[in-house]
């Protein structure tokens, strides 16, 4: 975890972040450098810590240890209402007893703006947002996904530094949600928003974000970009949480990984049960026929277990060896599915398959 | 108030008899608070109103003869103007007072969580469990000539201060012995505080009072108004403090009812008085209803 202290500083930095509950580690250790005008996504399971960590960030909850540092001056100690950040709960937290307009004006208020320059920001931010004709609304009256939308409108008309936005498009239809990721990767590219895009959702993360933090049970898994952690996710959480993998166990031993008599090169250094992962479309089948191997690629050979014609792909469960893989081939006309009970050849690219001792 | 649902959104699964009675059972669920409102409220009321026009005779003797005399002298004398205006004043500051005094304690119960909570909780309350009249007895001690403040203020050579029988010790007295309900009304009506929403706008860039004077207070509107009303209420109605604290120096309606039902027997005057009593809650009713809708 000390390895990236030597990390180029960023314009928001954090710094061996840890929040403990009594014994529980909420966020463990947590080292982050955020360029300016980045955006990066935290993405990882319920409970891994997530929000916490944005919380930490907003001076919302005190770190049990570690620093906040932002443009180079320490934040750690700083009241929330003094860090200059704005905040999209996952709640929305909209203040009930005022109308959607007051909402957003508030934050302009209380930095003291001036009333004309408030009103033409706020009706802009709503705009933004689609909710104009809303404005004397009260949360109340509006739906989750108008709310959280007030919410997201609330914490960008103040143009904060930095904008932590926690799951902010949870409650959006696909249309609505697409277009907000717009809005948000807009704006924030515009005005050089330097932000934290918390989400459950990887398509989210993949597609908006500049990199992307994966977290579980409060720790840093990785940190990088969306292509550098599909194609080379350094655990094997990762691996099964950014796309999707088949999750094979095997036997390393002399620098080959071995299932059911089957050997395939492993990383030097692994011994024992390791875990194997390959993505189901990374993956060619054939009917068994070593001969034609092709000598770049990789192989072992199962047995058909199910077929299933989706359409766009052919999607086949191989039972190797007792585990089972899927492989997903796209369809392209004119191919015959081959029947369960009929041995066949698995064969891959050797950068497509990730094999981590079983600990990771 | 959201806490008080009406009886009829209660679906109750009834037998079909009762069902087909004929009777809505909306009247049926209120049929008997509308029975014991009746006899108990309404009844007693009216015949205070018919003893309020009634002659009283200087003996102290009522007469049955209906009469505009008293109504005609309350209303025309300057002193019991000068008794009502006093009265409803003096019950405001006391209800300000005790508002003051009890909203950071119930913040902080609402806020605390767990035995903690419990503990503050049965330390609010227990006052109830004792008579007015001892603890105005307590208030005695403390505040007399030479009770525990003055004999404390007299050790550092301080001159004695008056702090009985003058509307400072019924102010004083009356805001301890009305901040238990202050405080469960409070609490009452802080359903709609969120700790959230108070973070979200020191996010947007509040300072701690700021949050406090734009979300906390105006979020807890419903229970200030709640635990007003009821303790300006009980402060009118109050009249052993302000008897004993206000040691007849202080003139209250309360108090000045008590003195001409039971001193002078002049029952005519007295149920008039009660009934101006009554219209100053039906006022103070009306501003709270006013007051909950400018809120919500
Ligand atoms: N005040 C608290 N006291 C004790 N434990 C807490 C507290 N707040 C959070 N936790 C624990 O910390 C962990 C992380 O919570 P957090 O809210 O950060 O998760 P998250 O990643 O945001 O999850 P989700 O995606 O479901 O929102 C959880 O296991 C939670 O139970
Ligand atoms: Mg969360």
């Amino acid at each position: 975890m000390t390895s990236r202290t030597d990390a180029p500083e960023g314009f928001l930095s954090i710094r061996s972040l840890t929040k403990r509950y009594g014994d529980f580690v909420a966020v463990d250790n947590l080292d982050l450098e955020v360029p300016k005008g980045e955006l990066v996504a935290f993405l990882g399971p319920s409970g891994c810590g997530k929000t916490t960590s944005l919380r930490m960030i907003a001076g919302l909850v005190p770190a049990t240890s570690g620093r906040i540092v932002v443009g180079g001056g320490d934040l750690t100690e700083v009241a929330t209402h003094r860090r200059d950040m704005g905040l999209v709960f996952q709640s929305y937290a909209l203040f009930p007893h005022m109308s959607v307009a007051r909402n957003v004006a508030f934050g302009l208020e209380m930095r003291k703006v001036d009333k004309g320059e408030i009103a033409k920001r706020v009706k802009e931010a709503i705009a933004l947002v689609h909710l104009t004709g809303k404005e004397e609304h009260r949360p109340a009256q509006l739906s989750g996904g108008q709310q959280q939308r007030v919410a997201l409108a609330r914490a960008l008309v103040i143009r904060p530094s930095i904008l932590l936005l926690d799951e902010p498009l949870s409650n959006l239809d696909a249309k609505l949600r697409d277009e907000m990721r717009n809005e948000i990767r807009d704006i924030q590219k515009r005005l050089g928003i330097t932000a934290i895009f918390v989400t459950h959702d990887q398509v989210e993360a993949l597609t908006m974000c500049d990199k992307v933090v994966v977290m579980n049970q409060g720790r840093l898994e990785q940190l990088g970009t969306p292509v550098e952690l599909y194609e080379t996710p350094k655990t094997a959480f990762v691996a099964s949480f950014v796309g999707r993998s088949n999750r094979l166990t095997a036997v390393a031993r002399n620098g080959a990984a071995e299932f059911a008599g089957q050997r395939i090169a492993a990383p030097a250094g692994l011994e024992g049960p390791v875990q194997v992962m390959i993505r189901p479309h990374r993956l060619g089948l054939s009917p068994a026929s070593p001969a034609a191997a092709d000598p770049a690629r990789q192989q072992v050979t199962g047995t058909v277990a199910r077929a299933i014609f989706a359409g766009d792909i052919l999607q086949y469960d191989v039972d190797v060896g007792g585990q089972i893989v899927s492989v997903e081939l796209a369809t392209r006309g004119g191919e015959s599915v081959i029947e369960p009970g009929r041995p066949v050849t698995l064969s891959w690219r050797p950068q497509d398959i990730f094999i981590y001792g079983a600990a990771a | 108030m959201s806490a008080v649902a009406p009886a009829a959104a209660m679906p109750a699964p009834l037998p079909a008899a009762e069902r087909s009675s004929g009777l809505p059972l909306v009247v049926l669920l209120l049929l008997p608070i509308a029975l014991v409102n009746a006899f108990g409220f309404l009844a007693p009321v009216f015949n205070l109103l018919r003893m309020s026009f009634y002659e009283s005779q200087a003996t102290g003797a009522m007469v049955e003869v209906y009469t505009f005399a008293t109504w005609a002298s309350v209303l025309r004398d300057s002193f019991y103007a000068e008794l009502i205006l006093n009265s409803i004043l003096v019950s405001l500051g006391i209800t300000l007072m005790t508002l003051v005094c009890s909203y950071p304690i119930a913040l902080y119960l609402h806020r605390s969580s767990g035995t903690w909570r419990t503990i503050l909780l049965v330390l609010v309350i227990s006052p109830l469990l004792t008579s007015a009249v001892v603890r105005t007895y307590g208030w005695v001690a403390i505040l007399s000539e030479n009770g525990l403040v003055n004999n404390a203020l007299g050790a550092i050579g301080i001159a004695p201060l008056k702090l009985m029988f003058n509307k400072t010790g019924v102010v004083i007295g009356l805001t301890e012995i009305l901040m238990p309900y202050m405080i469960l009304a409070l609490l009452a009506g802080f359903g709609r505080l969120d700790p959230r929403v108070e973070e979200a706008a020191s996010t947007l860039g509040a300072p701690p009072w700021k949050v406090f004077r734009h979300i906390v207070v105006p979020l807890t509107m419903p229970g200030i108004a709640l635990g007003s009303l009821l303790c300006f209420v009980l402060a009118v109605s109050s009249f052993i403090t302000p008897k004993l604290l206000g040691g007849g120096r202080v003139f209250l309606l309360a108090t000045e009812i008590y003195d001409q039902a039971i001193v002078t027997l002049n029952w005519p005057l007295a149920a008039t008085l009660s009934i101006l009593v009554l219209v100053i809650f039906g006022g103070a009713l009306v501003l709270y209803t006013r007051a909950l809708r400018a809120i919500m």
